[in-house]
């Protein structure tokens, strides 16, 4: 059967699985920790059984095949002819992702590939009500191929087995006569030994993962039954459109700005009239534009119940995952962006963040190490928590790798303080995990993860206390398209800073200023600052003023980085609708876009990050010569 | 007036893909929707309608229970959409014993190869069942509960009958539930059921019918023999025949053939009957749709066995026996409820 990619019918099966199978992510993870719930067994047999009547309708054969064998192990669960464990899930999570990867495929219009007769295989034991096939299959493996092994060095390694580990293959083979054990049943004791998941033992240990946020929980039967009532009552719009509508919004609100600014000109009160209810209704459409747009930040949550539980597993770690705010709402735009990001955070903490439960336990922790995601609103922005429990980040550390890896100076290292030294990580090239795995990044990964938040107008904070644990905090605004910033001029121009990366604003005697090195430096709270004339850069001094005698400082963060950028005047704060630069000027370092101000002239958007990399450097250099 | 008909399914995709079907129906109206059972019982009081649609897995209420409570509260022809699995046959037998109507496969593929086909019959089941609704609201068929036994009076004896046939389609399977179940275990014939069902479904109808039922019901299989008081249920999906042997009777199941509609058929097996038992058959036509049965009933009554039809206020779907009374071909027009008690008395 050919596939029609844009096929109506098509599509609303692909919509509505979509979310199903989302859904389904998060509900099999949570049934690891509540295997009897019969409520969350009922919601994925439907899953699966919902997907699969979609998927008979458009005759998809390969996927009605695979949805029904994974409904055939639910069905058997929730008769309770068999029970849930680590390897059964790992069996249907491959089966949720081989549903995606058709998903994929139907997408882009090519019929899904048959499904691996394997893996049906495997459904299709598992489905019956006998016992972990995996243990059979160890047991009932002929000893033939085996790699002897005296009767004493096979109780060594069952006595160097750690307490606590099961190991029924290891009882297999014991009871076996001959005193030899296969391939596979060493392998599995040396892995056992090393302490790597039991897997292959066919140990049926529960996985450490278990989300403890009762939303998740609850919300699985229900929101099925909810959803599609709702679906009756709704439009699909190509996210394209609201793109081009928030747009003439924007353009809606520079003209209002506008407006506004005139207003304050006339004495015409019938006008003014006009104008205010303009600027309201402006604001109001604004508002329900913006709204159109917001999707709960589950949409990208929702993956990490198994993201942490895979790497958990992987790592042979116990993690608890808890997550909070999931229906905090932001831009639809927002929530794509964040989510690589996320990820990748997430991960670290679970990678680098938790410790093993040796490490745990010897420093008095409970084993499952817990991290955190929270969202919640902050005013027009979104905070973000990423928080493990773990080992936390040591300065000191920080400050050698900095030094091994030629990125400071020693004693520029040494100057660093606590939180600078965090800030370290966020720089190209940094990892502190001296050997490399293949969970998490491998020293590239969290400069990137700086960007794209420093892309959104976001910001990244790090706390963080040895052997207490981390606490990332990310902050955006909660819409890419309007964003709040600080006008100032410079010369005659007018610029606006991202109100994000604005710390703090100084009146200084600028005759007052120390020079260390050949650079500019103000003391602030006994720590120094470095300084730069924003005129300088931005090639504005053309003029040929002199330079005043006191200014207006601006403090901006970029980073563990922190300078003050010296301007002619404060305008004020106002919130401006981003528009690109023209051709001419797109991909001018330091410029992130443009604007109309409310008086109708057009301001520059500054953008800190790249301004700071562009300039920093060179003016520093010529500044010394 | 078109047929109202509520949809009840938890998919939106699938609520939308059966309202497009079958709002292409002039005759059909789809009333409105509901995503589980309790919404459904809502909708039920509220909207009235001819006709239900009826998922079986569902949140909040399943299918099997939406239907008892819908039966309870405010009877309403329902059908069921079923899965052809084992466990779907199962549920889809709760569903008719608590009071559904009839069942369609949930995969349309399932229903017909041709993918229009399959649409034209799953408007015409709904068809079927909402105008028989309909009627019932006008009075013209007297309901069930009430009116019966209006044709019962005046049974022939039926002589020295050899074996007993029944066939049935939709809302078949509650019917033969309850003329078999007033048959006693000693019944002294043995007993060759046709019920137009998937494959998957006759097993589990088999086991049900011998669980609840005095007598023994299974799924008949090639070379049985007939034994008294031993009901054989033919496959879904083949066909069920008599073929006579130097050592006695013995039972054929065989693939079905193109050119046979319906598999199991009643026509079929009625027909091989007729040659091994001229004269000595009592074959029984009970509700469902077509007119399935009326050839083989023709070919019994010309070997001069007796046929009984089921009268149309005690049928689900008046069709097949309406067939065979209208060609003249039925000794007795005969309420459901009488139906298992005379075969107790006569046979």
């Amino acid at each position: 059967m050919a596939i029609d990619a844009d096929d109506k019918i098509l599509q609303d099966f692909l919509v509505e699985a979509g979310e199903i199978v989302e859904n389904l992510g998060s509900q099999l993870v949570e049934l690891e920790s509540r295997a009897g719930d019969f409520d969350l067994l009922n919601a994925v047999f439907r899953g699966f059984h919902t997907i699969k009547g979609g998927a008979g309708f458009l005759n998809l054969s390969p996927m009605v095949e695979l949805c029904h064998h994974s409904e055939d192990v639910f069905n058997s669960l929730r008769q309770g002819k068999r029970t849930v464990d680590a390897d059964l899930m790992d069996v249907v999570l491959q089966a949720v992702d081989v549903v995606n990867a058709m998903f994929q495929a139907l997408r882009a219009g090519r019929d899904p590939a048959p499904v691996d007769k394997q893996l049906i295989e495997r459904l299709e034991s598992l489905a019956q009500p006998a016992q972990a096939p995996t243990q059979r299959s160890v047991a009932s493996q002929p000893a033939a191929n085996t790699d002897d092994l005296t009767d004493q060095e096979f109780e060594a390694l069952l006595d160097a087995l750690p307490a606590g580990v099961p190991a029924p293959a290891v009882e297999t083979a014991k009871s076996g006569q001959s005193g030899e054990i296969t391939d596979a049943e060493f392998e599995a004791l040396l892995d056992a030994l090393q302490g790597a998941p039991a897997e292959k033992t066919g140990a049926a240990r529960m996985p450490a993962v278990k989300s403890v946020s009762g939303e998740i929980v609850n919300d699985p039967p229900s929101a099925p039954a909810a959803a599609p009532v709702a679906a009756e009552n709704t439009v699909r719009v190509d996210t394209k459109r609201l793109d081009d509508i928030m747009n003439m919004v924007g353009e809606l609100v520079l003209v209002r700005n506008r407006l506004v600014t005139l207003k304050a000109a006339t004495d015409d009160e019938q006008m003014a009239a006009a104008v205010a209810n303009i600027d309201v209704v402006t604001e109001n459409l604004q508002v329900a534009v913006m709204k159109t747009r917001m999707q709960p930040i589950k949409k990208v949550f929702g993956r990490f119940p198994r993201v942490v539980r895979d790497l958990a597993r992987g790592l042979g770690k116990e993690v608890v995952l808890e997550l909070q705010g999931e229906e905090t709402d932001l831009d639809k735009n927002l929530v794509e962006a964040l989510a690589d990001p996320l990820v990748h955070l997430v991960r670290n903490a679970v990678d680098h963040g938790i410790e093993g439960p040796e490490i745990r336990r010897a420093a008095g922790k409970p084993d499952a190490g817990r991290v955190l995601l929270a969202a919640a609103q902050e005013g027009d922005h979104i905070r973000l928590v990423i928080a493990d429990d773990g080992g936390g980040m040591d300065p000191e550390l920080l400050r050698r790798k900095a030094v091994e890896k030629g990125v400071l100076d020693p004693d520029a290292a040494a100057r660093l303080g606590r939180e600078d030294c965090y800030g370290l990580i966020f720089l190209p090239g940094f990892s502190t995990k001296s050997e490399i795995t293949d969970v998490s990044g491998r020293g590239v990964g969290m400069d990137v993860v700086k960007t794209r938040i420093s892309q959104l107008n976001g910001t990244i904070d790090i706390e963080s206390e040895p052997g207490k644990g981390t606490r990332m905090i990310i902050r955006v605004p909660l819409t890419l398209a309007i964003m709040p910033t600080l006008m100032v001029m410079v010369g005659p121009q007018v610029f606006a800073l991202p109100l994000t990366c604005v710390a703090e604003i100084l009146h200084l005697d600028l005759k007052k200023l120390n020079n260390i090195d050949g650079q500019r430096v103000v003391m602030v709270r006994d720590r120094p600052l470095p300084l730069f004339y924003l005129r300088q850069w931005l090639n504005c001094d053309g003029s040929g003023e002199p330079w005043p005698d006191s200014g207006h400082v601006v403090i901006v963060t970029a980073g563990a980085q922190r300078v003050g950028f010296i301007v002619d005047s404060l305008i004020g704060q106002e919130e401006v609708v981003i528009k690109p630069l023209g051709a001419l000027l797109q991909g001018t370092p330091g410029l992130a876009g443009a604007t109309i101000t409310g008086n109708g002239r057009m301001a520059l958007i500054l953008d800190v990050p790249g301004l700071m990399h562009a300039y920093g450097r060179s003016a520093r250099q010529s500044e010394v010569a | 007036m078109a047929v109202r008909v509520l949809i009840v399914d938890d998919s939106g995709f699938f609520r939308r893909r059966i309202a497009e079907i079958l709002s292409a129906d002039p005759l059909l109206e789809v009333a409105g929707v509901a995503a589980n059972g309790m919404e459904a019982i809502e909708q039920t009081e509220a909207l009235r309608p001819d006709v239900i649609t009826m998922d079986i897995e569902m949140p909040v209420l399943d299918g099997i229970n939406a239907v008892r409570r819908i039966m309870a509260d405010r009877p309403t022809p329902i059908l069921m959409f079923s899965s052809l699995t084992h466990e779907g046959a199962k549920a889809t037998l709760d569903a008719l014993d608590a009071g559904a109507m009839d069942y369609l496969p949930k995969r349309l593929e399932d229903i017909s190869q041709d993918r229009e086909e399959a649409r034209r019959r799953l408007c015409a089941r709904v068809r079927a069942l909402g105008l028989r609704s309909q009627a019932h609201h006008r009075g013209v068929i007297p309901d069930v509960r009430e009116g019966r036994a209006a044709h019962t009076a005046g049974l022939r004896p039926i002589g020295n009958h050899r074996l007993v046939l029944i066939g049935a389609s939709t809302g078949g399977p509650v019917a033969l539930r309850q003329v078999l179940s007033q048959l006693p275990g000693n019944f002294p014939l043995p007993l060759l059921l046709v019920q137009h069902m998937p494959a998957s479904f006759t097993p589990a109808f088999a086991q049900r019918l011998n669980d609840l039922c005095a007598i023994t019901v299974r799924e008949a299989r090639d070379g049985d023999v007939l034994q008294p008081g031993n009901a054989l249920l033919a496959p879904g999906g083949r066909q069920m025949l008599l073929e006579a042997r130097r050592d006695g009777t013995v039972v054929r199941v065989r693939d079905s053939e193109a050119s046979q509609h319906y598999h199991p058929s009643l026509d079929v097996t009625f027909g091989s009957a007729a040659t091994v038992y001229p004269g000595k058959v009592l074959a029984v036509v009970l509700t469902g749709m077509g007119a399935d049965g009326r050839e083989g009933a023709r070919q019994l009554k010309g070997s001069g066995s007796t046929v009984w039809a089921q009268d149309e206020a005690s049928c689900a779907i008046y069709g097949m026996p309406m067939a065979v009374t209208e060609a003249g071909l039925a000794d007795q027009v005969i309420s459901l409820s009488d139906i298992g008690p005379a075969l107790a008395r006569r046979a």
